[in-house]
């Protein structure tokens, strides 16, 4: 479709005085030929957008690109039907950021350098009009707004009545014949409201009888789901009896060990099929459809946890192994039989220790799965001990951490104020039999001195391991595997850990709530399935509207294949963080458009460069490179272009915008989806078009991973890895691509990661290509 | 490894504790405010922080030998600024009546004489048996019983020989028993800091430097009340206190001085009655002046401690209120018997005379067995800490050479050389 484009400039907040817009306007008009060029200094002002509306509608113009502030300010305004609005933020990228210096030697070649700048981005912003598409919603015909909640615990049963309560329709199954999950089996059980200073009676009973009499939940016991397929808004849930093997199970693919043959060298394709089918025997392909499926919108994994079952000759030292030495979710157990008796001999206990950290001196950490709870779980264990011998019983406490967040610090007031409960911080360095009972050492207590103490039992404050360690428990018929795909940082937690995305796991339309996303008290885990059923009705919405998830809620595109041109690589399928990708037979890409978040991890990974977005692909991105204006006759005037992560990057250089830091003008700074998405054409297309050098912002990745598509900027440091290769190869140095990580606080620091890039690159001189 | 020590918490310790005022003990979570804000505690002898937590482990042995207990004045600056609300400076309170039952032989009456009942009952059976001697006497002096002929005068009733009689035994019980809680105190204590003389004995000094060296310095500075105007939130408490404890010392002269004058001089020499004096005799100023002065003072001290406990500052025990009362009863009734003699109101003056007895016998007993007992223990803690003090820095004598003991208490972080530094200053 030809574009008919309206260019207008903003000139208020300081870009009427660093630039001169009406040479802008000239180039708009002249060089890129747009329909219609204006300047406004009030332009998202009432009179600049009539002016804007007026133009569209006379001018029948269907693309617009707008100079001034961000994209990132929303301006209803600025919405026309049909038509394609490119914003560029040159406010904060030219006006704020750029200054010509008061001592500068020759104040007119900077501000040459600062128009130039500008001119460039007029270039861009216009190309894009003239690539750009709009996209058209991909809306889910037969969205289900059912929501599955996995797990009849206390976070199952709360997500459950949430999600119902919202009027949608809850299928909630659980693995054990009776509902309630271990919010059942406790004797007394940490507040879940105010007063918090006292044990109370478990509130999960009122819950099952709330879900079991609620019309909207279909309460399915005795029950686990053999496979989860589809995708959001549609899901098939093959459900079987728990414990049994179905034919729908999930199959399982070959692990990394198992594509290899007894020498290591990688199995042909047959033989890799051959052993898949062998392993995944008796169990349909994972495209196949079950007829007979269950149909959801949306899941909440409610799984929860088991507990710590700490190994045969593990904790020596705390003589894990005699009789009398338990873990607290068996301390319970014999709490909840009656008075607490000795397993030894049956004698009633008088006297325990509490012991939270088992490292000794050495290592001051947890059990490991301990959090707050398994604080909070001590001191009501501690309460038990009281309540049974109210006038000689004597409950010690040892921690290294006494974790009582929030509220429940009106718990650990409460159960102090006990007179017969005794905590110390210190270092539980043995536990040995001594008569019928236990002594306990423990070194570097608060009373100043090292002690021991006797007492009848021993408890181990272990902790809450998640289900999903142990299994996959949603078993999605993916292309990547039934099992969430683990980052190896979370002990096995389903949940991704970022801090921004609660609830997310890394399959969209699959939330988690309660102990299977992190230790949590019963409190935590109700308000933790309200969260988790929020999410999943949000994405049954999204899948019914055809746009993203969070973070990309407002994004109706979604990735389009030019499937003539796939080799089959199976790049984007493996390296979807989200597993959106399936495939057929012969690897090539089956997309799931509602399980996709559009990060364009996909579009970054293609070698054939057959997938993009209607308005961010390869050509446009590409072309924008080209527009830029390379002089090959002036080394002072080189040319750098920065790919900045829309998520941290880019909102971290308008922060540093704002608070008036500046950085060099020789930059071009084009907004990426994610690191992941920069396809190392881009690079390419910046060499071979005379540009000096390529950099990319990015979000941390590591450990601390800060990447709102979980691995992006990691993978694009791997790619760009190659690129260094490619221009060794080619003769240039390969410092020209730079890739940095960096966190939205430290705005303050981008300037000079950006200077830095650019006198490196001005020490290198101009690209050797230049001019070809 | 190092040495561990077995440690057997002593619930009933705590409950007694709770009981006795120290209830909010377990509140604390050793955030150390206390020993912060405290203007008496010094970084050598850092309390309130260390009992708090000796208590809510059930430490009694540790408490017992911890002499910094008694080097608070219950100012309440520790409790005004818990964040915890544990009031350290009760706690405290609490932990030093539990001591003074803790060294009282026989307990039993250290139990008596620590509740209201008891108090009001010894005061009766005092009464009573005041009466019943006097009614002997009478039968020996053949003066008129209940009420002796003529103007008043209190020897008719009961001469210095009788009461001497009943009082003197007392006065050896509360000697020995003072002695026996004060010895046990300075063993415990002594212990505590962890030296053993030669012979195996806690340490302690020879009589002729125990005076010179640390009573009379001690007593000069309770005296003085120079630690006790320290404290910030009661320290008006200070005034009626010093104005008492002068009182008593004046009283205490007088009661020697008159009988000197007439129980050895007058009676036995002259066969004639020192007593009573004119209201020109300089003694007799002296006297009625100390009995204002102990009057005023208990006032003082009762309207401080009304308003500081009302105002949650401090908390108040039943002992606390005893002690007041009982030193209030004694100071009215001795000034109504001076003043219904002076009237001639026989009817009235000698049974108050009696009663004025009885109430002075009870605070007698108080003396060891009660919260009066601080009297003793306190000097002894003061005593005790200079003590010490010269045997960290090797100038004790005995013996005790500088290194002897461990270069600082368990909780004080300066080192040797500060700690000398700081004794030059």
């Amino acid at each position: 479709m030809s574009k008919k484009i309206g260019l207008y400039i903003y000139t208020g907040d300081g870009i009427g005085e660093a630039v001169d817009v009406d040479k802008l306007l000239e180039l708009a008009t002249s060089e890129m030929s747009v329909a219609v060029a204006k300047k406004h200094e009030d332009l998202y002002g009432p009179e600049g957008l009539a002016m804007i509306k007026a133009d569209v509608e006379s001018e029948e113009l269907n693309a617009i690109a707008v100079l001034g502030l961000s994209f990132r300010y929303d301006f209803e305004g600025l919405k026309f039907p049909g038509v394609y609005v490119e914003r560029v933020g040159i406010r904060e990228l030219v006006a704020w950021s750029k200054k010509v210096k008061e001592d500068a030697e020759d104040p007119e070649k900077e501000k040459e350098h600062i128009q130039e700048l500008a001119e460039d981005y007029v270039r861009m912003a216009v190309t894009r009009c003239q690539k750009a598409e709009l996209p058209t919603p991909d809306k889910l015909e037969e969205a289900s707004e059912a929501v599955l909640v996995i797990g009849g615990g206390i976070s199952g049963l709360s997500a459950a009545l949430e999600a119902a309560d919202a009027g949608h329709k809850v299928l909630l199954v659980e693995k054990e014949p009776q509902l309630g999950g271990f919010a059942a089996k406790v004797r007394k059980q940490v507040p879940v409201g105010p007063s918090y200073d006292h044990l109370v009676d478990p509130v999960v009973n009122d819950l099952i009888e709330k879900v079991q009499n609620n019309p909207n939940i279909d309460v399915r016991t005795s029950t686990e789901v053999a496979r989860t397929a589809g995708a959001p808004g549609q899901f098939r849930i093959s459900l079987k009896e728990a414990g049994t093997k179905s034919e729908w199970d999930a199959p399982v693919p070959l692990t990394e060990e198992e594509k290899l043959d007894e020498n290591g060298n990688e199995l042909s394709a047959e033989e890799q099929k051959k052993k898949y089918d062998e392993k995944n025997e008796g169990r349909h392909d994972y495209m196949e459809v079950d007829p007979n499926a269950e149909i959801v919108g949306a899941i909440v994994l409610a799984s929860g946890w088991k507990p710590y079952e700490p190994g045969e000759g593990e904790f020596e030292h705390l003589a894990w192994g005699n009789p009398n030495v338990v873990t607290n979710v068996q301390f319970e157990e014999l709490a909840k039989a009656g008075k607490i008796k000795r397993p030894s001999d049956g004698k009633e206990v008088k006297s325990v220790a509490f012991v939270m950290s088992p490292g000794g001196k050495e290592d001051d950490a947890d059990f490991p799965y301990a959090g707050a709870v398994t604080s909070l779980v001590a001191l009501k264990q501690a309460k038990y001990v009281r309540e049974d011998n109210p006038e000689d019983g004597k409950a010690f406490v040892f921690y290294q951490h006494m974790r009582t967040p929030g509220q429940y610090e009106y718990f650990y007031k409460g159960l102090q104020n006990d007179p017969g409960i005794f905590l110390t911080k210190g270092a539980v360095t043995k536990v040995e039999a001594a008569g019928d009972g236990l002594n306990v050492t423990v070194e570097d207590t608060i009373l100043g001195e090292d002690i021991n103490v006797d007492v009848d039992m021993v408890v181990l404050a272990t902790g809450m391991v998640p289900t999903t360690k142990f299994e996959p428990v949603v078993n999605f018929a993916y292309r990547q595997g039934p099992a969430f795909r683990d980052l190896d940082l979370f002990g096995g937690y389903c949940d991704s850990n970022f801090i921004c995305f609660p609830y997310e796991t890394r399959r969209t339309g699959v939330y988690a709530a309660g102990g299977v996303r992190r230790t949590m008290t019963i409190e935590e885990a109700m308000e933790d399935a309200t969260g988790a059923a929020l999410k999943a009705i949000q994405s049954v919405v999204a899948a019914e509207e055809g746009h993203a998830v969070h973070p990309r809620t407002w994004d109706f595109d979604y990735p389009d294949f030019y499937f003539q041109r796939c080799t089959q690589c199976k790049r984007c399928t493996e390296e979807c963080p989200f597993g959106a990708l399936d495939d057929d037979e012969k690897g090539t890409p089956k997309p799931n458009p509602t399980r996709c978040r559009r990060c364009g991890t996909c579009m970054g990974a293609c070698p054939e460069r057959i997938i993009g977005f209607k308005d961010y692909n390869i050509d446009i991105v590409g072309s924008m490179i080209k527009a830029i204006e390379v002089p090959d006759d002036d080394d002072d005037k080189l040319r750098m272009i920065c790919f900045a992560c829309e998520n941290d990057a880019y909102p971290a250089l308008e922060m540093a915008a704002k608070n008036g830091h500046t950085w060099s003008p020789l930059v071009r700074i084009i907004p990426v989806r994610c690191l992941g998405s920069v396809n190392v054409s881009w690079i390419k297309d910046a060499m071979s078009s005379g540009l000096d050098g390529a950099l990319l912002l990015g979000c941390r990745y590591g450990d601390d991973y800060q990447c709102h598509f979980v691995k992006g900027s990691e993978l694009a440091n791997r790619r760009m890895d190659n690129v260094a290769e490619s221009l060794n190869s080619l003769g240039m140095e390969p410092e020209r691509v730079k890739l940095r990580e960096i966190a939205i606080d430290e705005y303050d620091k981008l300037p000079q990661i950006i200077d830095e890039f650019v006198e490196e690159v001005l020490g290198m001189g101009p690209n050797p290509f230049k001019g070809w | 490894m190092a040495e561990t020590k077995k440690i057997q918490p002593d619930l009933s310790f705590i409950r007694g504790l709770m009981e006795a005022g120290g209830d909010t003990v377990n509140r604390c979570y050793q955030c150390a405010t206390c020993s912060v804000v405290c203007p008496l505690s010094t970084e050598e002898r850092a309390f309130p922080r260390k009992e708090m937590l000796w208590a809510q482990w059930g430490l009694a042995s540790k408490i017992a030998g911890d002499a910094d207990v008694w080097l608070c004045h219950q100012c309440g600056d520790c409790s005004a600024y818990c964040p915890r609300d544990a009031k350290p400076g009760d706690v405290l309170g609490a932990i030093r009546l539990n001591a003074i039952k803790y060294y009282a032989e026989p307990k039993a009456l250290a139990d008596l004489l620590s509740n209201k009942a008891g108090v009001i009952g010894t005061v009766v059976a005092a009464f009573v048996v005041w009466y019943i001697v006097a009614f002997l006497w009478s039968l020996h002096t053949g003066e008129g019983f209940p009420f002796p002929e003529g103007t008043v005068a209190y020897h008719k009733i009961l001469t210095f020989v009788p009461i001497d009689i009943v009082v003197l035994p007392i006065v050896g019980l509360i000697v020995w028993a003072g002695y026996k809680g004060v010895t046990a105190f300075w063993n415990d204590i002594a212990k505590a800091s962890g030296v053993e003389s030669y012979t195996g004995t806690a340490p302690k000094p020879a009589i002729g430097p125990l005076f010179s060296k640390y009573v009379v310095p001690a007593v000069q500075e309770i005296l003085a009340h120079t630690r006790f105007e320290k404290c910030g939130e009661t320290k008006e408490r200070a005034k009626g206190h010093k104005l008492l404890l002068w009182s008593f010392i004046m009283l205490f002269i007088v009661t020697t001085t008159v009988f000197i004058i007439n129980d050895i001089i007058f009676v036995p020499l002259l066969h004639k009655h020192f007593t009573p004096m004119p209201l020109w005799n300089p003694i007799k100023i002296f006297a009625n002046v100390a009995a204002v002065m102990l009057i005023v003072g208990i006032w003082m001290i009762f309207q401080m401690r009304k308003q500081k406990t009302a105002e949650g500052v401090l908390q108040s025990s039943e002992q606390d209120w005893i002690l007041i009362w009982l030193i209030f009863a004694v100071g009215i009734t001795g000034v109504l018997a001076e003043l219904l003699r002076l009237m001639n109101i026989a009817g009235l003056a000698y049974p108050i005379y009696i009663l004025h007895l009885a109430t002075v016998v009870t605070l007698f007993l108080a003396v060891p067995y009660s919260k009066f007992a601080h009297l003793i223990y306190r000097t002894t803690a003061y005593v005790y800490q200079r003590y010490e003090d010269d045997m960290r820095q090797g100038k004790a004598g005995f013996g005790m050479e500088k290194d002897v003991l461990p270069p600082g208490p368990p909780e004080g972080e300066s080192t040797d050389e500060e700690k000398s530094e700081e004794s030059k200053e």
